[in-house]
């Protein structure tokens, strides 16, 4: 019988050498191994892990776009199959985003890989895709409720359109966190728009998302001012 | 001696001869508010009609006294032409550039019609080249296209092509023959409208999306193709990441080189030798649209100069919404400290 190590060994290779079909017949034999490992570790410490590597080929220039695309590729093929079996766990309460590039920009190959980060971390995900009106983040948000609206943008001159959904945004719902990211923003520029967050990349924006929503709570419970 | 035309200027230098000094025009989008203020109109209608998109053109090139002009302005026409749709954001404030909405999702999907050169904007732009070589003797008219693999990101996902390049080579590259033909069918139709040069931007290239190893086998050898079927002088430009392919971009027997701000230029200059045209490199809306103070724009274009291109280009379309003050700079920094000699061309 498969261990632990190895059953999360194989989702990892999988998901770095993007071998789609090996990434399904691994997710699979973690399902099939209940007594071993679970499917949420199969997600964190497998496909995740798995990703992680490939963010560390890609900086080192061994990686570049083709490959994280495909990687990512062979990591939904694994979370597709484990994502159903994991139990819902109410004391995580469930996270959601809103998510797009803004009007104007059709850059998209970013905010996708963001999107993943936060599939991966099991929040309810709801994307727009790119070019986005301005309105349509509004009211999506409004719509769904969602903690987090997060929006991408990558040219200079698009990312200002961000500041107008904020605003838009901050007056019918004071409470929804906003987090910005993309090539032209910072984190001074992403306050100077009145944003709750900002993530440098893929990797920090769920994590960023938490930290948010965990000073709203804080800031809910009088914690904070 | 009689003053150099902006036409002759540019052309002399494209020869490598002798000139008076360096010449201030870009291969790149040059279209400012100011112009399109002057005329009257608005950024999303300038696409859409030719006496607009020539005269947004010309204005442009008169108010700041450029010696070259380039149209169209957008990336879209040619995708619309087949099909494909195009946003021009007529509601929208402030600017937006047109956009592809409905691309193909599949490499199978893809049907490019036959006659594309005539459909969409296709003819807007014909006529606006007729209404430049009417109205703009003396400056030298450019075109621009895009590269056989950015185009091909135009009318299908960018995000497919790329997976496509590993795990379908083959039918990719048949693709991307194809797009190369399309671009080479469109040079030579541009060419025959009578333009003075033409800039190839193969702009999604970079190695910050792909590595140098499949650019040598997938982007250089089609755009070898297309610079070898180019008759009239032709830039070879791509913007992001270029110190990896500078010298395969090289090989690909372009007139000139054309990089952005994220090239080293120095290094570039020292790979390449003093022979080749190379232009750049300064970040167009990093410098004219926001920086305060002229002087630092003066510093900007005179680093370029010191690391040696032939013309001073904008690493990407002059975002439109420049400064006044800064457009004059950089024009007049390019006339005056440009006055010496560049690396490939002599001063008369
Ligand atoms: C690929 C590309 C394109 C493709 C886009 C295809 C697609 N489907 O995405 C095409 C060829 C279509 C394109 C077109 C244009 N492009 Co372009 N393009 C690029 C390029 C080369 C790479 C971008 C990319 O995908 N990087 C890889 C991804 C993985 O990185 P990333 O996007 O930065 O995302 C990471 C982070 O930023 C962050 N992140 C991103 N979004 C978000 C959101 C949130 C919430 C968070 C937390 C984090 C986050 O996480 C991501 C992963 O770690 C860049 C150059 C560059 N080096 O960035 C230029 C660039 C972005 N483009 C640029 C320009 C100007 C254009 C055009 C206007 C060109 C033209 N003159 O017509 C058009 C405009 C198109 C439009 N209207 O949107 C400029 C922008 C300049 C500026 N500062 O304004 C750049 C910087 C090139 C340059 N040097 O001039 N482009």
């Amino acid at each position: 019988m498969a261990t632990k190590e190895e059953l999360l060994e194989e989702l990892i290779e999988a998901v770095v050498e993007y071998e789609e079909e090996d990434c399904v017949e691994a997710a699979q034999k973690v399902l099939d191994n209940p007594d071993v490992i679970t499917p949420m570790e199969g997600v964190l410490d497998g496909l995740a892990a798995g990703m992680e590597k490939v963010g560390v080929l890609f900086d080192t220039h061994e990686y570049f776009v083709p490959e994280v695309l495909m990687c990512a590729d062979a990591l939904y093929a694994g979370l597709d199959i484990l994502r159903p079996h994991i139990e819902k766990d109410d004391s995580a309460s469930k996270a959601s985003v809103v998510l797009g590039s803004v009007q104007g920009d059709v850059h998209d190959i970013g905010k996708n890989l963001v999107k993943m980060m936060f599939d991966i971390a099991g929040w309810d995900v709801y994307d727009l895709g790119r070019d986005v009106p301005l309105e349509d983040f509004v009211e999506k948000q409004l719509d769904t409720g969602s903690d987090v609206l997060a929006m991408s943008a990558m040219m200079t001159t698009t990312m200002l359109g961000m500041k107008k959904v904020i605003a838009m945004v901050k007056e019918k719902n004071p409470d929804c966190l906003i987090m910005l990211g993309g090539a032209p923003l910072t984190r001074d520029v992403a306050n100077l728009f009145g944003a709750d967050g900002y993530a440098e990349s893929a990797g920090n924006a769920v994590s960023e998302g938490i930290k948010m929503i965990g000073n709203l709570r804080k800031y809910e419970k009088g914690e904070i001012a | 001696m009689a003053a150099l035309t902006g036409k002759e200027r540019v052309m002399k230098m494209f020869q490598k001869e002798p000139i008076d000094r360096m010449p201030c025009f870009s291969g790149q989008g040059t279209v400012t508010v100011q112009a399109i203020e002057k005329m009257g109109t608005q950024f999303s209608k300038i696409h859409n009609d030719a006496e607009l998109m020539a005269g947004a053109a010309l204005t442009s090139a008169r108010l700041w006294d450029l010696d070259g002009l380039v149209i169209p302005f957008d990336m879209a026409a040619v995708a619309e032409a087949m099909g494909r749709g195009v946003s021009l954001y007529d509601a929208a404030e402030g600017i937006i550039y047109p956009t592809v909405p409905n691309k193909w999702r599949d490499l199978d999907e893809i049907s490019v019609p036959e006659d594309f050169m005539s459909k969409g904007r296709m003819p807007i732009i014909d006529d606006a080249f007729k209404i430049l070589k009417k109205d703009a003797p003396d400056l030298a008219i450019g075109a621009w296209v895009l590269g056989p693999f950015t185009f091909g990101g135009q009318i299908m996902e960018l995000d497919i092509l790329l997976k496509g390049l590993k795990k379908k080579k083959e039918q990719t590259e048949a693709f991307l023959s194809q797009m190369t033909k399309v671009t080479i069918d469109l040079c030579k139709h541009y060419e025959s409208l009578g333009v003075d040069f033409i800039c190839v931007r193969e702009m999604g290239s970079g190695t910050d999306l792909l590595s140098p190893r499949m650019w040598k086998t997938l982007i250089g050898p089609n755009l070898k193709l297309v610079f070898d079927a180019i008759s009239v002088p032709s830039i070879n430009h791509i913007c992001g990441s270029t110190d990896m392919i500078i010298e395969m971009m090289h090989e690909c027997g372009a007139d000139a080189l054309s990089v952005d701000q994220k090239n080293n230029l120095v290094e570039t200059r020292e790979k390449v030798g003093n022979d080749v045209l190379l232009l750049g490199n300064f970040d167009p809306y990093g410098t004219l649209t926001t920086m305060e103070d002229t002087a630092e724009v003066a510093d900007v274009i005179k680093k370029c100069i010191d690391d040696g291109v032939d013309s001073v280009w904008p690493g990407c379309d002059i975002w439109p919404d420049v400064k006044k003050e800064n457009m004059e700079t950089y024009v007049q920094t390019v006339k005056e400290y440009g006055a010496k000699a560049s690396p490939a061309v002599k001063r008369i």
